[in-house]
């Protein structure tokens, strides 16, 4: 009976490893639990990507990111969104209302085939976007989107009903264009305290 | 008859594996996470089983000493169900092929285990092994039905409510079946019982029950 108790024993030892390691130390349970741990551990740059919509085409996502002193929360989404954008639009629309002069806002549209400059114009002026503070932009080029969702884990699928349903957060970007730190959508308080400790401490980690 | 039964059963079981593993049909099992769970899942598990199933006589002998009663045969299923039912492996697998890899390995030598320890663990262990594993399955279906977020970032919403109220059904499903295969023994014991003990008369009875009971 020795050996099936050690049997048993090494079994349970190894999942307890596997286990271990699938939820980084028994903190995370899901992808996006990882996602958000991984991210605050160690900051993801934004990738090249080239820019599209009102007011900011053909500049890059590191050019609109990295400015020093400022601090950016940035929300991916698609304008025919009946669902969760509509909770991301208003936690931005509550953002812009109380942010500070160098916390900018940045909506990415993850559909360019929809949501083209005109569509995002359109976008923009039903959330009353003041572009000095919120600006809305997608990326046409199809293998940089790809490489920027990956980059940052922004994940959509197809809903089977035209649209997506997609890991929607909101994404703290410091001064030199990096992902430092991940919010639930609805995390208006959360998102902008840490941003604002970010801006005072300049670029933390 | 017999001869020709043992190698069916785990060339059913490679059929089974190689269709599983078939990549279109893998790909569209995979994407959803109802049928990630509830189809590739048994099927994975009950390729295993097959698999396995030559191995239950012989090979298994030498092996016995270290899975007394199936114990150990067990707890590795068990452990490996477990890990199964993290959300992130879900995803972790879709993205990642050594996740992928390592999860119907895992599947398959699960349904091996099983396999061989079913039978050697008799009804007290397999009670035991059954009341941990369905109210773990029952319990992670609940939390998948009830939770207002998605848990996988691959899939649906609704899919994961449908994916957890199934769950809970297979846990009581499989609850059901394993008390009504539990009847027949008691039933065959109970008959036993009173041939045994029968009322005068029924000696031609109680013969017949001592030749079976020789043979």
């Amino acid at each position: 009976m020795w050996r099936t108790s050690l049997a048993c024993a090494a079994l349970a030892s190894t999942a307890w490893f596997c286990a271990s390691a699938l939820t980084e130390g028994f903190e995370v349970w899901t992808a996006e639990g990882a996602r958000r741990l991984q991210v605050a551990n160690a900051p993801v740059a934004a990738p090249h990507a080239v820019l599209a919509g009102p007011d900011i085409a053909g500049q890059t996502l590191h050019d609109v990111l990295a400015r020093p002193g400022r601090v950016t929360i940035a929300s991916f989404m698609y304008t025919r969104c009946p669902t969760v954008c509509l909770a991301l639009g208003s936690s931005l629309q509550q953002l812009q209302q109380v942010i500070d002069t160098d916390i900018k806002l940045l909506s990415i549209s993850f559909d360019p085939t929809q949501d083209d400059a005109e569509q995002l114009r359109r976008h923009a002026a039903l959330w009353q976007a003041d572009p000095r503070h919120w600006r809305m932009a997608t990326v046409p080029d199809a293998a940089l989107l790809q490489r920027l969702l990956a980059a940052w884990q922004v994940v959509a699928i197809d809903d089977g009903r035209g649209g997506y349903e997609h890991n929607a957060a909101l994404l703290v970007i410091d001064e030199r264009g990096r992902l430092v730190r991940i919010f639930d959508d609805t995390d208006v308080a959360g998102a902008l305290e840490f941003a604002r400790a970010l801006q005072r401490g300049g670029s933390v980690m | 008859m017999q001869s020709l039964r043992v190698p069916l059963l785990p060339l059913a079981g490679l059929c089974l594996l190689l269709v599983m593993l078939w990549p279109p049909l893998r790909h569209a099992i995979e994407a959803r996470m109802s049928t990630h769970m509830l189809v590739q899942f048994p099927a994975l598990l009950l390729a295993g089983a097959l698999l396995a199933a030559p191995l239950s006589q012989r090979w298994s002998n030498g092996l016995q000493r270290w899975n007394e009663l199936g114990i150990a045969g067990l707890v590795a299923s068990a452990l490996t169900m477990a890990l199964l039912m993290v959300p992130r492996v879900l995803d972790l697998a879709l993205q990642d092929a050594r996740v992928e890899s390592a999860k119907l390995l895992a599947l398959l030598a699960s349904g091996a285990a099983l396999g061989v320890s079913w039978q050697r663990a008799g009804t007290v262990i397999q009670a035991f092994f059954l009341g941990n594993m369905l109210p773990m399955l029952a319990v992670v279906g609940t939390l998948y039905q009830d939770s207002p977020t998605r848990l996988c970032n691959a899939y649906l919403l609704d899919d994961q409510q449908t994916l957890g109220a199934a769950l809970a059904w297979v846990s009581g499903g499989i609850l059901v079946a394993w008390l009504l295969r539990l009847r027949q023994p008691l039933k065959a014991a109970a008959q036993a019982e009173s041939a045994a003990h029968g009322p005068p008369g029924s000696a031609s009875r109680r013969q017949r029950a001592a030749s079976t009971d020789a043979g």
